[in-house]
């Protein structure tokens, strides 16, 4: 893996190398390269090497440009997310003292309280206040609306799962939520390198949702959704609902008409693609059927998009690293590529890509606002 | 171990975040994309531009520092090894940035240390685009390419100038125009007002000087693309048709022909690789349908002439080619991805004379299979073989007879497949054939079969230019 691959559609490879000095620790090859010195003992833990292997956004455009296949399995040949994580496992489990204390503040507040931000365990129902809706404990539901702890950390994120709510009881899905009791997937601790707390959720969570006899989870959420169907994987119960993100919903909703869409204001907009789902889960075609189906939505594509897009710089725990500064710097070249195109609207599926999308356009001033697609849809409903 | 009064003098010249000596981040270089490996480096840096890298190299010459130097790390045959325990290692790829692009001469004038798809891609958007012959080159850098002769050196006739920092930190700029080659503003002819400088820089391996800018001549993209695929069982017919393609017109840079042997049929198609022949794709490109289709109409009536099969598979794959293209210009693109999934790769590349090539290729494909046997019987398992070859220009072809490997971190595999590609290029040596790449561990090889009279104006010339042997040491010796 080199790299070096710069063709149609991809401007570069590693946000994380274009937006530090660059030297080979910073992107895919040279970590690989480290991983294997620091097993074979040829180099040894320090905190500065901690730090080049927490700047890593876990985007895995890298692997994805690579192309290299293993051929037996299909998969990729290197994983270097997975190969980064491990390292950030070795760094948490045996020279802790070298690892940045806002992620062990992360993990001390999974254990308090089940999520990373440490809200408290109401925060997490907060936002569904007089909307009367089921509790999946209570009433199952085919469908458990997985809001997330992100989506729950503030005040304006946690109008989008009342939204997405909203949007999904105007279309007559029967759905119930956690509130309170909905626990933390996981992911985040997962990509910071704490895989025995990441699993022993899993497990929980597992029994949690197998419990609860729905058929469907629906997130908000990029980071959850490829958690709960793709890591989740690997637990030993295996996860009986299937797991959907809401972009894979809206547009079945769409087409059925459950959805009765209005005319808004015209609206030239562009669709970042979150990693999570992009990458990670192949999941491209479906939102941008949702942006095409808004009345008054005229969407654009950037230069990079889909497979080749650039992470928004919030994965793999990068908001964290260096207080987000590394992660703003990167947000700031997918905000320019937005503007670039002309769009008044740079929409995204995630709530990190939002939280960081939104910071990097404000920092530039940024003519074009930044959106997640479910305000956009419960805009032209006109729940808003 | 290098001083921190070293590495401070360093930062001043580049920067503080550009210049290190942590052992994690020099160890990070330690390998490339080859089975050779990289270079130990006690300090690495990133200059970003001539003037720096100048400055480097007058403080190294001082004090007697080897440099290595790195493009885009992504060799065959491994980066050079210098004087392990003492390298200061330049990483070029800072260096990334078109400095002049100029459509109404038609050229492009950049860093050495770009990427060559970033450049590529440059051009294409641009409407241009620059011809490089037979190897996906996508993620070499320029400077590399141009030392290490990546990619069978077809591009070294379109290089028109070079900035060069020579190893006492003197920056010399080559080429140029009628009376002047110094400070030459626009370098469009390599050739007049002086001695050919330019080339005594391509093929060094780096020995020589550091490649930081480049002039490159450009051609216009063309717009329309599209193949023909025949097969034919024999490879003199193959070769014939070859003749008369070449004889007709330069196969640079708008008519080239693939050709593909048995085995890397099979790994395209599996089943199809039985059958034995040999599978020519004429690509057919011009500027308009008219222009292409004329090319393949005269392309057609040559191949029918001379009884090529058709088959419809291989007409399908044309029709998909055809589509595929996109505006990317030239064949760089060919094969990229496809090369990713075969396995651990025994890159076994080979430059011909054409002449000879029904003679010789057979002894490759024959020297190749006794190899496998024999790795079969160590429990390698090989997985694909590819053999391809092309036009370089009228006179010599370039092409692979490559194998690859079921991966493993078996080191006695990797062992394997370092020997196979080292004893493959000793092998073409003995037919009388010179190397693909002036790179890694074979420039060692093709200087132990140079003439005393080329080794002693090898020596004189370096020893000129770099009196304390300082860069790239133990490249070619």
């Amino acid at each position: 893996m080199c790299g070096n691959k710069v063709t149609t559609g991809v401007p570069y490879i590693c946000p994380v190398r274009e937006s530090t000095p660059g030297f080979d620790h910073f992107y895919s090859r040279g970590k690989i390269v480290i991983a294997r010195g620091l097993l074979e003992g040829e180099i040894e833990p320090s905190q500065e090497l901690a730090e080049a292997i927490f700047s890593c956004t876990l985007c895995g455009n890298c692997m994805t440009q690579c192309g290299s296949i293993n051929q037996d399995t299909g998969d990729a040949l290197v994983d270097t997310t997975k190969i980064v994580e491990a390292m950030r496992a070795d760094f948490l489990e045996n020279h802790p003292k070298w690892v940045d204390p806002a992620y062990r503040s992360i993990l001390s507040s999974t254990r308090q309280y089940n999520n990373p931000w440490g809200l408290s365990r109401t925060a997490k129902e907060k936002w569904a206040k007089k909307m009367k809706l089921k509790n999946a404990k209570r009433e199952p539901s085919p469908v458990l609306l997985f809001v997330g702890c992100t989506m729950a950390s503030s005040q304006e994120l946690s109008t989008r799962a009342r939204k997405a709510a909203e949007i999904m009881s105007t279309a007559h899905v029967d759905f119930a939520i956690l509130g309170k009791d909905e626990p933390c997937c996981g992911s985040v601790q997962k990509r910071i390198g704490d895989v025995a707390l990441a699993r022993e959720m899993m497990e929980e969570n597992t029994n949690l949702f197998n419990s609860l006899g729905c058929e469907a989870i629906v997130t908000l959420c990029a980071g959850c959704a490829n958690m709960l169907k793709n890591d989740y994987r690997e637990s030993k119960e295996k996860l009986k609902p299937r797991v959907f993100h809401i972009v894979e919903l809206l547009p079945k909703l769409i087409q059925e008409e459950k959805l009765q869409l209005r005319e808004k204001h015209s609206l030239k907009a562009t669709y970042h693609d979150p990693c999570h789902l992009g990458r990670h889960m192949g999941i491209y075609d479906q939102p941008r059927a949702v942006l095409n189906a808004l009345p008054g939505v005229d969407l654009i594509e950037r230069y990079a998009r889909r497979e080749n897009t650039i992470c928004c710089g919030a994965g793999g725990g990068m908001r964290i690293f260096e207080s987000g500064s590394l992660a703003e710097q990167i947000g700031q070249a997918a905000v320019e590529s937005a503007i670039q195109v002309g769009a008044e609207a740079l929409v995204t599926a995630c709530p990190f890509c939002e939280i960081n999308l939104q910071t990097a356009a404000q920092k530039l001033d940024a003519p074009c606002a930044v959106y997640d697609i479910v305000d956009l849809v419960a805009e032209r409903i006109s729940l808003y | 171990m290098h001083s921190k009064k070293l590495l401070r003098s360093l930062q001043e010249i580049v920067g503080k975040d550009f210049a290190t000596t942590d052992r994690f981040a020099t160890f990070a270089y330690s390998q490339d994309t080859s089975v050779f490996g990289g270079t130990r480096a006690e300090t690495v840096v990133r200059p970003g531009s001539t003037e720096e890298v100048s400055r480097i190299m007058t403080l190294a010459h001082q004090q007697r520092i080897p440099v290595v130097v790195r493009g885009g790390g992504s060799s065959v045959y491994g980066q050079p090894q210098g004087l392990p325990g003492s390298n200061l290692l330049l990483d070029m790829t800072r260096m990334n940035t078109i400095i002049d692009f100029n459509p109404e001469n038609m050229t492009v004038t950049t860093q050495a240390g770009i990427i060559m798809g970033k450049l590529q891609h440059a051009c294409n958007q641009a409407g241009f685009y620059i011809f490089t012959p037979s190897a996906p080159v996508h993620t070499v850098s320029l400077g590399g390419w141009m030392s290490g002769a990546a990619g069978g050196a077809g591009i070294w006739r379109e290089v028109m100038h070079l900035t060069v920092v020579l190893p006492n930190g003197t920056i010399v700029k080559t080429g140029g125009g009628p009376g002047t080659n110094v400070n030459q503003p626009l370098y469009y002819n390599r050739h007049l007002g002086g001695p050919d400088f330019t080339g005594l820089f391509i093929g060094d391996g780096g020995s020589f000087g550091i490649k930081t800018e480049a002039t490159i001549r450009l051609v216009g993209l063309p717009h329309v693309t599209r193949a023909r695929i025949v097969e034919f069982s024999t490879l003199e017919k193959v070769l014939e048709l070859i003749l008369r393609h070449v004889k007709r017109v330069d196969p640079h840079p708008f008519n080239p022909l693939l050709v593909f042997g048995p085995g890397a049929m099979e790994t395209f198609i599996p089943g199809s690789g039985e059958k034995g022949k040999f599978t020519v794709m004429g690509i057919m490109q011009g500027h308009t349908i008219k222009e292409m289709e004329a090319k393949l109409d005269t392309f057609d009536a040559l191949v029918a002439e001379m009884h090529a099969e058709r088959n419809p598979a291989l007409d399908a794959m044309t029709d998909a080619m055809s589509t595929s293209r996109e505006g990317e210009g030239g064949m760089e693109m060919f094969g990229l991805d496809f090369f990713n999934g075969l396995g651990l790769p025994a890159w076994l590349p080979f430059n011909m004379p054409r002449a000879s090539f029904h003679t010789t290729y057979p002894k490759l494909i024959e020297w190749r299979e006794k190899r496998l046997e024999e790795a079969t019987r160590k429990g390698f398992e090989c997985r694909s073989r590819f053999e391809f070859f092309t036009p370089g220009d009228q006179c010599y072809l370039s092409g692979e007879v490559d194998a690859f490997f079921k991966d493993s971190d078996d080191p006695e595999l990797k062992e394997f497949v370092r020997t196979m590609i080292f004893d493959f290029q000793r092998y073409t040596h003995e037919l009388g054939f010179i190397d693909v790449y002036n790179q890694g561990v074979m420039s060692t090889l093709n200087a132990h079969y140079w003439s005393l009279g080329f080794r002693t104006l090898y020596h004189t010339v370096k020893s000129t230019l770099d009196p304390h042997g300082i860069l790239n040491p133990g490249l070619w010796f």
